[in-house]
């Protein structure tokens, strides 16, 4: 199992010349039952056997010399997206979350996703997707993933899609990585 | 600090002081316990903390066998029945307490070891059915989970397994299956306890669960809210409520009923901390669990399960 903690993160992150209490807020979607919350766990090494449903949101920070991260985790249930919005100012990397098994919904978080990039609240914040749940049998690769999105399509801001399996723990790293390379390259 | 010099040094002269209060009062400390604290928590409590500190090898060996069958959810029926008379037996032998001149001591012990082990016994059931996944191929489960239908939306009839009425009752999507997650199957054996046992309470919660403001979703609050049962139970908070309240073995239905109270408190709360909007739910869900940990951390904490609604 690939471990990894947010102190890994912040190591990679220490690494930036960023001004030391610099404060970096990540914001945490897709819809309901795509691993927001046991990939939130994962980041700060909890156990992710006891998850239950997101009724509102999920906040983690962790602060540690002087790096302060805030990771918003905010329920994906239809009835909580019009929610979304209230927590978009600030953000310096939107991470959308995918269930690659989920097939049939596919078109449906296309569809929330490029609501989200049309925002002005997010122009020009670094995107990360997750094609999460790559432990599962008939998860679709990272690859078609990419492609039923369309994110090829995306210009004007630095996006990646990175295959995980937030369970796992696998690829979450490689994520985190490549975030902190563009947040470098943002400020 | 200063706490673990204070129990380092308590459990070097706890024979010493142990010793001499046998000595003055003529009784042994599983005794004075029995009988000078009253019979509900702090007996049972007391009797756990010394039965867990003896070094006795005879005890220690009774109690691993008991820990052992009640973690294996083994201890009903005959095995119970032995049970009890082995750890009976084991403390009277090695305490050297006569039974007939002590006629008080055998049925308050056999009381307090059926809430020790009664409640180990409870947390192990609850994490049995906790990582029970909920599996749509079994027709058990299915059946419940219709059954959960009926009685809260008993003149809706549901068209079909999969439809977005299943938001009505406030699961997310048109499948709840992925829904119970972490808490797999106990999570809708408790939401099915609270609609089948107390079904007026149940509708009355859900009303207001559908509110345009301050609404929530119902299964969902309902399955958060058996983490929050689950977690109280395994850490220990319940005991005081479940050993005060149970006459013996403390059985699932009590867990059921806790959960039911908690789902009713925590509507009545809800309501009364005028929420925006459900993204107001972590906050408030977390300033009335330490409400719900304040109250059951008084030894004498029993609450009053009596959810009944006046209507008008």
């Amino acid at each position: 199992m690939a471990a990894f903690s947010l102190f890994g993160l912040l190591a990679i992150l220490r690494k930036l010349k960023s001004s030391p209490d610099k404060e970096l807020r990540i914001l945490l979607l897709g819809l309901d039952n795509a691993g927001k919350t046991t990939l939130l766990k994962k980041l700060a090494s909890e156990d992710v056997t006891h998850i239950t449903p997101t009724q509102g949101f999920n906040i983690k920070s962790v602060q540690a010399e002087g790096f302060k991260l805030n990771v918003w985790d905010i329920g994906g249930q239809r009835k909580i997206r019009p929610y979304w919005r209230n927590y978009f100012d600030n953000t310096d990397v939107l991470i959308y979350v995918i269930d690659s098994a989920d097939r049939k919904r596919m078109d449906e978080t296309g569809y929330e996703l490029s609501e989200l990039l049309i925002d002005d609240k997010l122009v020009g914040v670094p995107l990360l997707v997750f094609a999460n749940k790559q432990d599962l049998l008939h998860a679709a690769s990272a690859s078609d993933v990419a492609q039923s999105l369309c994110l090829h399509q995306i210009k004007d801001r630095p996006w990646q899609i990175q295959a995980c399996s937030a369970t796992a723990g696998e690829g979450i790293k490689d994520g985190m990585e490549w975030i902190s390379r563009n947040v470098c390259r943002k400020k | 600090m200063f706490n673990s010099i204070w129990l380092n040094l308590y459990y070097y002269l706890r024979p010493i002081l142990k010793w001499l209060l046998r000595k003055t009062t003529r009784l042994c400390e599983l005794q004075r316990i029995c009988y000078g604290e009253s019979a509900g928590y702090s007996r049972s409590y007391g009797v756990e903390k010394s039965l867990q500190l003896s070094r006795s090898p005879e005890i220690k060996k009774m109690v691993q066998c008991l820990d052992k069958l009640s973690d294996e959810r083994k201890l009903c029926g005959r095995v119970l029945k032995s049970s009890l008379q082995y750890a009976v037996g084991t403390a009277l032998t090695v305490k050297d307490i006569n039974p007939f001149v002590h006629n008080q001591f055998t049925p308050s012990f056999v009381r307090c070891s059926e809430h020790i082990w009664g409640y180990r016994q409870l947390v192990s059931e609850i994490e049995h059915l906790r990582t029970c996944q909920y599996d749509p191929t079994n027709s058990d489960h299915e059946t419940k989970l219709l059954k959960l239908w009926d009685h809260l939306m008993p003149s809706v009839p549901l068209e079909s397994r999969v439809t977005k009425q299943w938001q009505d009752i406030g699961f997310q999507g048109d499948d709840p299956k992925t829904d119970f997650r972490g808490m797999g199957i106990l999570g809708l054996e408790n939401l099915l306890f609270f609609a089948e046992e107390y079904p007026s309470a149940a509708t009355y919660v859900l009303s207001h669960s559908l509110h345009p403001q301050k609404g929530y979703a119902f299964a969902i609050v309902g399955i958060n809210l058996t983490s929050m049962a689950y977690h109280l139970l395994k850490d220990g908070t319940f005991k005081t409520h479940i050993y005060n309240i149970s006459k013996s073995m403390p059985s699932i239905r009590l867990f059921h009923q806790l959960y039911c109270y908690l789902f009713y408190e925590f509507d009545k709360f809800w309501l009364q901390a005028k929420p925006k909007n459900i993204m107001d739910f972590t906050p408030v869900r977390n300033r009335f669990e330490e409400n719900i940990r304040m109250l059951l951390s008084q030894p004498s904490a029993a609450f009053r399960i009596n959810l009944s609604i006046d209507t008008i």
